[in-house]
């Protein structure tokens, strides 16, 4: 049975071709197959059942995401979870650019992406049984439905706040930095409430209020009293920024990071103590999900520790996203031993080189 | 190749070097210096501890600053000795060498007397302490606006790392984030004020990117920022930030007065500095006909050689040579309809840097928009100068050197606002002394006045 194997958990290592193949039987198969891949497969000039045959052959696959902006929800379901399909929720990208993007998040992949989650956050000692606090987007954010999925699993009840961060995207945008500023204290704002009044052992919050967080020596205490482990998630951190929570700010708090993005359907956590401590590497769950780090001038995968334009390909029974190029660079590092593709280190947002037009005057 | 040098951040708990290095080339592309970017946290951190921290008392304070002026201009710091640590400078910024040279003994004559300098700005009525008997009946005692001050540096000239001195001798905390171009200085003259006595967190060395800038100065009480004109309007109306802009600088010789009598003058106002500094003359008006003082200036500063930065004998800055190529072309565009009298040149040296060879232009209109552009070389503009134009075109004037006998004129000049210093006959625009403001008093801005009276 090909769905069996569509089926397996996140830790399974299937044979990344079969794997695909399988794939595509399952989203191209007209019993099967949402609504929208059936039609768009009507523009594609290559037979997705015939002409995928391997891992790499997603690569003759458009990028497609910015169907997703307007595409029926519904019409992203694969037929083949029948008339009454589990859906945990419909998420939306950032909305940097435009319109947002959708994607549907079903239940049998839901689960799995948690028990893997929540496998590697055993593995990495963090607490379980207690409380966490999510100071994540709220709403139609999928970062923002992980907490409650992961303190669940693990014994604890999660306290939320409510976050637009598009409203501070468009603040900013408009040049009223304060204004962000007053949002973003107000967040803060809240978070302390919690965290003095409630046993609040995991905070789960993005790097730039993280940094808000640890600009206020009273919750940098308080946290360094109640809380044992810290996920970031979200956005990017910088090294040294890492560097200075472990050994500075939170020295005996598990700091732990997720490289996720809606388009992926979920998160992927940094590897656990690595041979160098000062890289943060993700690897990501292959075959469901497999990165490439390309060189974004040719397209051309990237040596081993060179810095390139990250590709995802998120191949699931739940969803079909092949080759998808996100804003983000990264260094390309060796995956571990069964892993298919590139694993992702310190990743950072799409660099922007400096105005170096002439300044009149002498400074 | 040899080592880097590395220029770490100086935090509050000592050196830090930072994963995130920015590799600093010399004029001529070769990496010299490899210089630590520290991110937001970093700062964040670093001004909290700076607010937490102590004053070191007067005495201590003035005796680390003097002990930290000569260890700087003439000791080893960090393993780097001062003839090297001068070499480098001239390398990585293009400033020549005697330049470098003249501002390392400013900068420690400056620490030295900081304090005393600092005092010309107090206010007659006001003493320092509530001890002072006049607090018996009555008196203004002059105290700090705030405890941390911050300063985003420059890179064009050392000299400009002499300014913030005073603002330590006054018992503010310093926090300096240096230009990446040239943070060699800060960090020499940051690392000789630890060793003499002051703490971690009483001085610290933050170089960044720009979005840890900003908040260097959102965590202060009081920044100074050099930049150019977009950095003067953004923070035009923020009472807590000290622009440092364009100096604009300018010279007037009136039809009472013989230009030819003051030529060395004139010509050491342009060039002198290597022609990087806010105190570089920019433009010469002359009442009646510029042309034969353009001529005279061009003569003068085209005989100036083309000398790697680091010569004894070196005049002209160096750059880069597509950073030069890129002034020049700048300012060839910025000049069309003027007379070119000595045409910039971009001339290319041995080692593959480059300097600009001074330029003289001649403009028709004592109005003209050029007159105004300041670029980091010997490049002026000379205009004619009428009774009509009077003191209007001297608006925004870092100097003004006016060669007059016209007291009516004197008079209107002095009393502009907007032009900052006037120096009055044959005095280069360059001219500078301690304890004679800058800018104004840096003490204006740093200090005010409490009423006091006790019993």
């Amino acid at each position: 049975m090909t769905d069996n194997m569509l089926d397996l958990p996140l830790d399974a290592r299937p044979d990344p071709d079969a794997f695909v193949r399988a794939a595509m039987e399952w989203h191209f198969n007209p019993e099967t197959g949402s609504a929208y891949w059936l039609e768009r497969a009507k523009t594609l000039d290559f037979d997705p059942r015939t002409n995928v045959q391997t891992l790499d052959d997603l690569a003759l696959f458009p990028n497609i995401v910015n169907d997703l902006r307007d595409v029926r929800a519904e019409d992203l379901i694969p037929q083949g979870y029948g008339p009454n399909p589990d859906v945990v929720g419909v998420y939306e990208s950032g909305g940097t650019t435009g319109s947002p993007k959708r994607v549907v998040v079903l239940r049998d992949w839901w689960s799995r992406s948690t028990d893997w989650m929540n496998a590697h956050l055993d593995a990495a000692e963090f607490p379980r049984d207690v409380d966490w606090l999510s100071i994540m987007p709220s709403g139609p954010h999928l970062a923002g439905e992980m907490p409650r999925a992961l303190a669940t699993r693990r014994g604890g009840i999660t306290f939320y706040l409510d976050m637009d961060p598009r409203w501070v995207k468009k603040v900013i945008a408009a040049g009223k930095a304060e204004e962000a500023t007053a949002y973003a204290e107000h967040l803060i704002d809240q978070a302390a409430f919690v965290l003095q009044t409630q046993d609040i052992g995991v905070i789960i919050t993005t790097p730039p209020l993280l940094e808000r967080l640890a600009g206020r020596d009273d919750l940098v205490n308080l946290i360094n009293e109640k809380v044992k482990g810290i996920v970031w998630a979200g956005t990017h951190m910088d090294a040294d920024t890492r560097f200075l929570y472990m050994t500075e700010v939170f020295p005996a708090v598990r700091l732990h990071g997720i490289y996720g993005s809606t388009m992926l359907g979920g998160g992927i956590f940094e590897r656990i103590r690595p041979e160098d401590d000062d890289a943060c590497v993700f690897d990501p769950p292959s075959p469901f999900i497999t990165f490439r780090v390309v060189d974004p001038e040719t397209g051309r995968t990237v040596k081993y520790g060179e810095r390139g334009q990250v590709v995802m390909n998120h191949v699931s029974k739940n969803m079909l996203l092949p080759n998808n190029l996100e804003r983000d660079i990264a260094t390309r590092v060796e995956p571990p031993a069964g892993q298919t593709g590139d694993s992702v280190a310190d990743v950072s947002p799409v660099t922007q080189f400096e105005d170096e037009a002439v300044i009149e005057g002498v400074y | 190749m040899t080592d880097p040098i590395h220029i770490d951040a100086l935090g509050p708990h000592g050196a830090y070097r930072a994963r995130n290095r920015l590799v600093v080339p010399d004029v001529a592309g070769n990496p010299l210096v490899e210089l630590s970017l520290v991110p937001k946290l970093f700062v964040t951190r670093a001004m909290s501890a700076m607010r937490k921290a102590d004053t070191l008392r007067l005495e201590e304070r003035l005796a680390a600053l003097a002990e930290a002026g000569e260890l700087f201009a003439t000791g080893v710091v960090d393993g780097l000795s001062a003839t090297d640590y001068q070499y480098t400078v001239s390398r990585v910024a293009g400033t020549p060498l005697p330049v470098v040279r003249g501002a390392v003994r400013a900068i420690a004559d400056s620490a030295a007397g900081a304090f005393g300098s600092a005092q010309q700005a107090r206010p007659v009525g006001a003493v320092h302490d509530w001890r002072d008997p006049k607090a018996r009946d009555g008196t203004a005692v002059w105290i700090r606006r705030g405890d941390v001050f911050a300063v985003h540096a420059a890179g064009n000239h050392p000299g400009v790392h002499s300014i913030w001195l005073e603002a330590l001798a006054l018992g503010f905390r310093v926090a300096v984030r240096p230009s990446r171009r040239e943070a060699l200085t800060p960090y020499r003259l940051i690392s000789a004020l630890r060793a003499s006595g002051f703490g971690a967190d009483q001085i610290v060395l933050l170089p960044t990117d720009h979005e840890a800038a900003d908040e260097i100065l959102r965590q202060a009480d009081l920044a100074m920022v050099y930049g150019g004109q977009e950095v003067i309007d953004k923070y035009a109306a923020d009472p807590t930030v000290l622009p440092n802009g364009p100096g604009r600088s300018k010279i007037l010789i009136t039809a009472d007065c013989d230009w030819r009598d003051h030529l060395d003058m004139i010509v050491d106002s342009i060039s002198h500095e290597g022609g990087a500094a806010c105190i570089n003359t920019t433009a010469v008006f002359v009442e009646g006909d510029p042309a034969p003082l353009a001529e005279a200036i061009a003569a003068r500063l085209g005989v100036i050689p083309s000398l790697p930065p680091e010569d004894d004998k070196a005049v002209l800055t160096a750059y880069s040579l597509p950073a030069a190529k890129k002034i020049e072309s700048y300012l060839r565009s910025k000049a069309e309809g003027t007379t070119a009298v000595l045409e910039a040149e971009v001339d290319e040296l041995p080692d593959g840097s480059a300097v600009l060879r001074p330029a003289v232009h001649l403009l028709d209109s004592p109005f003209s928009e050029q007159a105004g552009i300041e670029l980091a070389f010997p490049c002026v503009w000379v205009a004619p100068w009428t009774r009509a134009a009077w003191s209007a075109v001297f608006r925004d004037s870092l100097v003004l050197t006016a060669v007059t006998k016209d007291e009516r004129l004197l008079d209107d000049l002095l009393a502009d606002p907007t032009i900052k210093n006037l120096y009055i006959g044959d005095h280069p625009t360059y001219w500078m002394a301690l304890g004679v403001p800058h800018d104004a008093y840096l003490g204006e801005f740093l200090m005010r006045t409490k009423a006091v009276i006790r019993d």
